[in-house]
């Protein structure tokens, strides 16, 4: 296909840029050798909870913090960017998906096991799990669903000193397994929902908020939501679980509808194995069954993830590589120096491995120098941050996704809510 | 303090243990069996589960051939259904001299080891995944054998004539009386408890730490060399038939294929303490290049897990300082102390290897019972263990073919070793335990690609329910599990489960937060003892990162 | 097979179980597994399941073949598990140890069944509609009485093929692979791919072909699905080293040429079936690539209609996009509706099957509920089985996106 802009990856930073982009009047193809990281992730839109102690106001500790990080990717889009992209991605989710809160102060909400997650931007299905707030809580255990320990999360919450416990429930559903998926789908359906109120109906007590496990609802989050905060009178909240996530889910399906309806287009399962870019664009060759074909963009974005999406990849040979584009790669040890620290939870010298980039997020070298002009990176891509310790994932990818989309000619800067 | 009286005390739980307390009692004896931790947790279950045909041992050790084509024939009969009947290859690689083969085959014959030569391209349509430059292949009966199912249906098959099995408890002092050990002073690790058990007779089976043991009862000059060797797990089988490499024993030459996982392994370097077991990227790199070899692509396929294990080499000072431990006896030392010490009613066995586990423990019976001037024979060798008197061996598939009959009425709780709710839950009440650990070793939970960032969070949530563990034990059992499992995790963190272990970080540090759990943030003894890990034990070797190539391994040192 | 064959079967396909975190995309998307409790998913069956299998004893699980070998799991898979293939494999193992009904054997082989049924169409197409045969068929052979069957043409699309004669003006070159369902139910839709190809300067050969070998493929017979696609290949093979391109209407079959006879049935290294591999196209992409390079006439009427376009598994499986969709937005007043739905619920022979019927329609559900609130004249759809399947459950007539092409051109009127 002959495009304006290619996106290489269909995660929360590829759909970001590819949405923003066609919302542009751009004509977008985003090539995905699989689903996103939106299946796996909770998409609340963690900018910055630890730096390392908690962050209570990322809007007032994002300075400091970017200052004593010059190489971390927030460093490079500049801390405005956050708050565009923000504002942006709640436009985009709409009132399909109405997302609440903002960087003046973190929200805590709790854990899969009861353990608190400061976040910026979380969806209205979670925000009433806040734990700055002590009205106690009761955890709404759903029996088939095995990745979901109420009583565990519960006792946990309590030692954080908002009052908690645990009720189960019995759903009955087609099998002994089920996944939270199943799950949302069984609470698309009224009747189940109606049920599930009613049992809980007699069990809460005053005062109570309920929690529960991300499954209240797929198509149809956030109406099972309201409906159930409805039916008992109280506020509820939901808790994202292990994978597949719900939540993530739910907002895959308003980006990808996002991404069509400005015309977007979208191949999930091809791999993007090479790009050759030039002065006037970029040739993008990508598999498909039988041979490999060619796509030609006036820009790339690349969007893969990182070690664990395997587009950098560390061979048994020690050597890290970036799979596409074979980018440099900053922040690797060098041969014979340890790649990993001995405690699991300590800072390891491979966490930070990424594509360096400039502030216009184009990939530059170990000089600093722009290695492709018609290449922008967004994402977990892009190296000098540790996300899953800085709790900044979502935030990264949806700054980055937006950022890199606006570096794009051509491409309307954002002016808060996006049709 | 609990006094517990026997006829024997064996000290020490893993295969040769176990099968003394088994023998033992077949023979009627009243038997209590002790580890300082889970049983199968030191040698026994550090290997690499091939039940050797002796084709190993042909040439350089004729006599351990002898014993274990012996052993072989008999263990897959008595303990059938822990034995996968794989069959074995020795193959002879673009590395090797072809000639070896005939010296391997003639060893075979006067060994009595069965051996049967075959055409290259049959072992290559058998085993498609071979070294297509193999030069020839031979046929042996190797097998495959699954140690922690072995060691308790030993210990349960010895419970059910009325042993006791008592794992977590230390032995911290040997009891004497004149010149007679009269039985042992203990430390429940657990409980903190201690126990005292008076005995008519004790046998240290502890293996690479039976000088520790032996000193204890004042005996002087045990001496055991520690033999390291490390063993790299591959995520799945890539072949179905034990694969040696047919030369003189060297490092990474055999790979077993075991369970769901094939093995490669291993090494032998000379440590200087058997629970000082580092592991260096060096040496993972090597046993890499090595399993490439045999495996064309080894290399590249997903490793899941490294460990250390330590043999016990008994040392009849004719070994030197440092080096090789291959030259180091492997052949059993049985220890009678009246005897050689004058001290009664106590004899060592260690030395040997798993596969004549049987024989040791009936050449250790059977001193004991001549010097307690008894006429017992042994049975072992016809009685059939618990779970094995169908003569059925395991199946690769078994798993999978039970999981198809429970599709719609059980929950999995572990996937990637297909471990069922119901199964946990027994074997958790079973063995009276919330050890991760233990359950680990008893049904494989967590051992798959995943290495349990799916299941343990399942895992301690159900103990979490069942009241077996309060919220901070959780908390600490999740982190340490976290924290143990790493070790044997990052020398071997390339590729594809460098994929899983981030994905895993994305689980366990992003979306439950274990790091933030409210509570203690450290392991400290209490959790030690609770989780039944020694803090500095040698909980699958004590993994270190090496601060440069080829420097040695300082087992104190912290992160570089 | 030959130990080499199974040797670049095991790298490529058990091998990459090896790629599997266990992320749950795959059971996430799978649209049977989402249907029934009785069939797994793609991760257990796949990746996890073959860690237990060792090719030697008995297949261990039955549940395995509740897979529909669409393929949707492998086209999510961020890691690139080759999920589809492995259970395919799989479901061949257990066919081998089980023993293959009599009536997979039968629909399996739809070339056997056109050349059987051709010369007594009225009569094989009467039998094949009356009620109380097919409920016998139901009993006895395992055929749902109610699953849509085709109808014969009693007539084959090779026998209009070759008294057809080319366009003298034609400088260009197009070799035609029609495949089982053109030649013996709707040798119409073979007669329209031709006039287009004509219509843009091609002249289209048609050689001596045959079978793929898909749906024995499917049905986990694998010897024979091998000696089909092998033969295609040597027929087609020259052709494709000339550089002609090979296209075809049926977009399972091309799928079947492009990949899955290399990966699933292990024939990756047989230099025919790679040439013919690497130049095979399904005849949309084939149309829209000419249109990228400004090859392609684009003198369409207007057509005042709602089409509702279907992309079956198979087709996504050449993951080049939905290019009917490019192809109608060149045709004026044509009004397009994109359905969301990954599967119709038919799977080649899977939804024929009395056992899987109901499975089949829990699958299709959601898209035949889409196709009901579109409200469009057609529904377009690249596979034949999927076309029949639809527009029996809905009652919406059911056309290649060729068809609508054909109409757009004006050539139904020449």
């Amino acid at each position: 296909m002959r495009v304006d802009v290619v996106v290489v990856g269909a995660g929360t930073a590829g759909l970001v840029a590819a949405v923003r982009a066609a919302q542009s009047g751009r004509k977008v193809l985003v090539l995905a050798k699989g689903a996103g990281a939106t299946h796996l992730a909770p998409l609340t839109i963690d900018v910055l909870g630890y730096a390392p102690e908690r962050v209570e106001s990322p809007a007032r500790e994002l300075a400091p913090f970017i200052a004593a990080h010059p190489e971390h990717p927030y460093a490079r889009t500049g801390e405005a960017a956050i708050a565009e992209a923000l504002d942006w991605f709640r436009g985009v989710m709409g009132d399909a998906y109405p997302y609440t809160g903002g960087l003046e102060r973190n929200m805590l909400l709790p854990s899969a096991i009861g353990a608190p997650r400061p976040s910026a931007l979380v969806p209205v299905t979670m925000a009433e799990g806040d734990l700055r707030r002590d009205e106690p809580m009761c955890l709404v255990g759903l029996r088939p669903l095995k990745d979901f320990h109420a009583a565990l999360a519960a006792d946990n919450i309590t030692r954080l000193g908002v009052q908690a416990r645990a009720v189960e429930l019995d759903l009955d559903v087609d099998r002994a397994d089920v996944n939270a998926l199943g799950l949302a789908r069984a609470f698309d359906r009224p009747e189940v929902r109606a049920l599930v109120a009613a049992q809980l109906a007699l069990r809460l007590r005053a005062g109570e908020r309920v929690g529960f496990p991300a499954v209240l609802g797929l198509r149809h989050a956030p109406t099972v939501w309201r409906e159930l905060q409805e039916r008992l009178g109280r506020p509820v909240f939901e808790i994202p679980t292990v994978p597949p996530s719900v939540p993530g889910l739910r907002v895959d399906a308003i980006l990808l509808g996002a991404l069509r309806a400005a015309g977007g287009r979208i191949i999930i399962g091809s791999e993007v194995v090479g790009a050759a870019p030039d002065a006037d664009g970029v040739t993008v060759r990508a598999r498909a069954a039988g041979r490999d074909v060619e796509h030609r963009a006036d820009w790339l974005v690349l969007a893969t993830g990182g070690f664990a999406e395997g587009s950098i990849t560390l061979g048994s040979d020690w050597r890290a590589r970036e799979t596409v584009l074979d980018l440099p790669l900053a922040h690797v040890p060098a041969p014979g120096e340890p790649r990993f620290a001995p405690g699991l939870f300590d800072e390891h010298p491979m966490s930070r491995v990424g594509v360096a980039v400039d502030d216009g997020l184009r990939p530059v070298g170990p000089d600093g120098r722009r290695v492709h002009e018609r290449v922008l990176v967004a994402g977990a891509s892009i190296g000098g941050a540790v996300p899953w310790k800085e709790h900044s994932g979502e935030g990264i990818s949806v700054t980055t996704g937006h950022h890199a989309a606006g570096q794009l000619a051509g491409v309307a800067p954002s002016v808060g809510v996006a049709a | 303090m609990t006094t517990l009286q026997t006829e024997v005390l064996v000290v020490g739980g893993g295969a040769t243990g176990a099968g003394i307390a088994w023998d033992a009692a077949l023979r009627g004896y009243d038997v209590i069996l002790v580890d300082r931790a889970d049983l199968a947790e030191g040698t026994s279950g550090r290997f690499h589960g091939l039940l050797h045909s002796g084709g190993r041992y042909v040439v350089k050790d004729p006599v351990a051939a002898r014993e274990c084509i012996a052993e072989n024939e008999i263990v897959r009969r008595v303990a059938a259904g822990t034995v996968e009947d794989t069959g074995g290859l020795f193959v002879t690689t673009p590395d090797d001299d072809p000639e070896y083969a005939d010296r391997f085959l003639d060893g075979c014959r006067e060994t009595g080891v069965p051996a049967e030569e075959i055409d290259v391209a049959q072992a290559l349509r058998d085993e498609p995944r071979l070294n297509p430059g193999i030069r020839r292949a031979i046929r042996v009966p190797d097998a495959s054998i699954d140690v922690w199912q072995l060691v308790w249906a030993l210990a349960n098959g010895a419970a059910a004539r009325g042993a006791r099995i008592l794992p977590y408890h230390r032995v911290v002092a040997l009891r004497r009386e004149g010149d007679a050990v009269t039985g042992a002073d203990l430390r429940d690790e657990r409980t903190g408890e201690d126990v005292r058990i008076e005995a008519g007779f004790t046998i240290n089976a502890s293996g690479a730490w039976a000088h520790q043991i032996a000193e204890m009862a004042g005996i002087e000059g045990v001496s055991v060399v520690p033999g390291k060797g490390i063993m790299i797990a591959m995520n799945h089988r890539l072949v179905n038939t034990v694969v040696n490499r047919c030369t003189m024993p060297a490092d990474g030459d055999i790979l077993v294929p075991i369970r769901t996982v094939s093995v490669i392994g291993t090494t032998d370097i000379r440590s200087a303490h058997p629970d000082d077991l580092p592991v260096t990227q060096e040496e993972v790199d090597a046993m890499l290049d090595d399993g490439d070899r045999l495996v064309p692509g080894l290399r590249e396929s997903r490793a899941l897990r490294v460990w250390a294990g330590v043999r016990p080499l008994f040392d009849d000072k004719k070994a030197g300082e440092g080096g090789s431990t291959r030259d180091v006896s492997r052949g059993t030392a049985l220890l009678d102390h009246l005897e050689r010490d004058g001290v009664h009613r106590f004899i060592t066995i260690t030395g040997g290897k798993l596969t004549t586990y049987r024989l040791m423990a009936e050449e250790a019976v059977d001193a004991m019972v001549e010097q307690l001037g008894h006429d017992r024979p042994c049975t072992t060798s016809t009685t059939p263990l618990p779970g094995s008197e169908d003569g059925e061996h395991m199946t690769p598939g078994a798993r999978l073919r039970r999981r198809e009959r429970h599709l719609l009425t059980e929950q999995l709780i572990c996937e990637c070793e297909l471990i069922e709710k119901s199964t946990l839950e027994e074997t958790m009440r079973a063995r009276g335990t919330h050890n991760l650990d233990d359950i680990r070793r008893n049904l494989r939970l967590g051992m798959g690609p995943c290495q349990g960032g799916f299941c343990i969070p399942r895992a301690v949530g159900i103990l979490h329910a069942m009241h077996r563990m309060d919220v901070e034990e959780a908390n600490r059992s999740l982190r340490t599990f976290l924290e143990e499992r790493w070790k044997g995790l990052w020398p071997i963190l390339h590729g594809d489960q460098l994929r899983q272990a981030r994905l895993d970080d994305w689980i366990f540090q992003g979306l439950l937060d274990v790091e933030h759990l409210p509570g203690d943030a450290r392991r400290d003894v209490a959790a030690a003892v609770h989780t039944g890990v020694r803090p500095g034990s040698a909980e699958d070797g004590d993994l270190q990162p090496t601060p440069a190539p080829g420097s040695a391994h300082d087992s104190t040192a912290g992160p570089s | 097979m030959t130990a080499h064959e199974d040797s670049v079967l095991l790298d490529l396909v058990r091998g990459s179980l090896d790629h599997c975190v266990k992320c749950t995309i795959c059971e996430t998307h799978c649209p049977y597994s989402n249907v029934t409790p009785l069939f797994p998913g793609p991760k257990y069956v796949g990746p996890q399941a073959e860690r237990f299998r060792s090719g030697e004893e008995v297949s261990p699980d039955a549940s395995v073949d509740l897979c529909s070998s669409c393929g949707i799991c492998t086209q999510v898979c961020p890691q690139g598990v080759h999920i589809a293939e492995i259970n395919t494999r799989a479901k061949a193992r257990l066919a081998e140890s089980e023993g293959i009904p009599l009536r997979n054997q039968l629909i399996a082989r739809p070339d056997v069944l056109g050349m059987l049924g051709t010369p007594v169409a009225p009569l094989a197409n009467r039998t094949l509609s009356n009620r109380p045969l097919r409920a016998l068929a139901h009993r006895i052979l395992g055929i749902h009485r109610d699953a849509a069957l085709p109808r014969f043409a009693g007539r084959t699309f090779r026998s209009w093929a070759k008294r057809h004669t080319p366009p003298a003006q034609a400088t260009k070159e197009v070799v035609l692979f029609h495949g089982c369902g053109t030649n013996y139910y709707e040798p119409e839709l073979g007669e329209k791919v031709v006039a287009i190809l004509e219509h843009n300067g091609f002249r289209v050969t048609i050689p001596k072909q045959g079978c793929c070998g898909l749906p024995l493929q499917s049905n986990g017979i694998f010897p024979a699905a091998r000696s089909y696609a092998r033969r295609l290949a040597r027929r087609l093979a020259p052709h494709a080293r000339r550089g002609v391109p090979i296209v075809g209407p049926p977009t399972s079959c091309t799928l079947m040429l492009k990949r899955e006879a290399r990966e699933i049935i292990g024939l990756d290294e047989d230099p025919d079936v790679r040439v013919v591999s690497e130049h095979t196209y399904d005849i949309c992409e084939f149309l829209l690539e000419l249109h990228e390079r400004g090859e392609l006439r684009t003198d369409f009427q207007p057509v005042e209609e709602t089409v509702a376009y279907h992309a079956p598994c198979q087709q996504q499986g050449h993951n080049i996009g939905k290019p009917a969709l490019d192809l109608f937005a060149l045709v004026p007043g044509l009004r397009t509706v994109e359905l969301q739905a990954r599967c119709c619920g038919i799977a080649g022979t899977y939804g024929l099957k009395v056992e899987r019927r109901q499975i089949s329609l829990d699958v299709g559900a959601d898209l035949f509920s889409q196709i009901r609130d579109a409200e469009p004249t057609v529904v377009a759809c690249d596979a034949e089985t999927c076309r029949w399947h639809i527009e029996q459950e809905t009652g919406v007539t059911n056309l290649h996106p060729i068809d609508v092409l054909h109409r757009a051109y004006g050539l139904d009127r020449r």
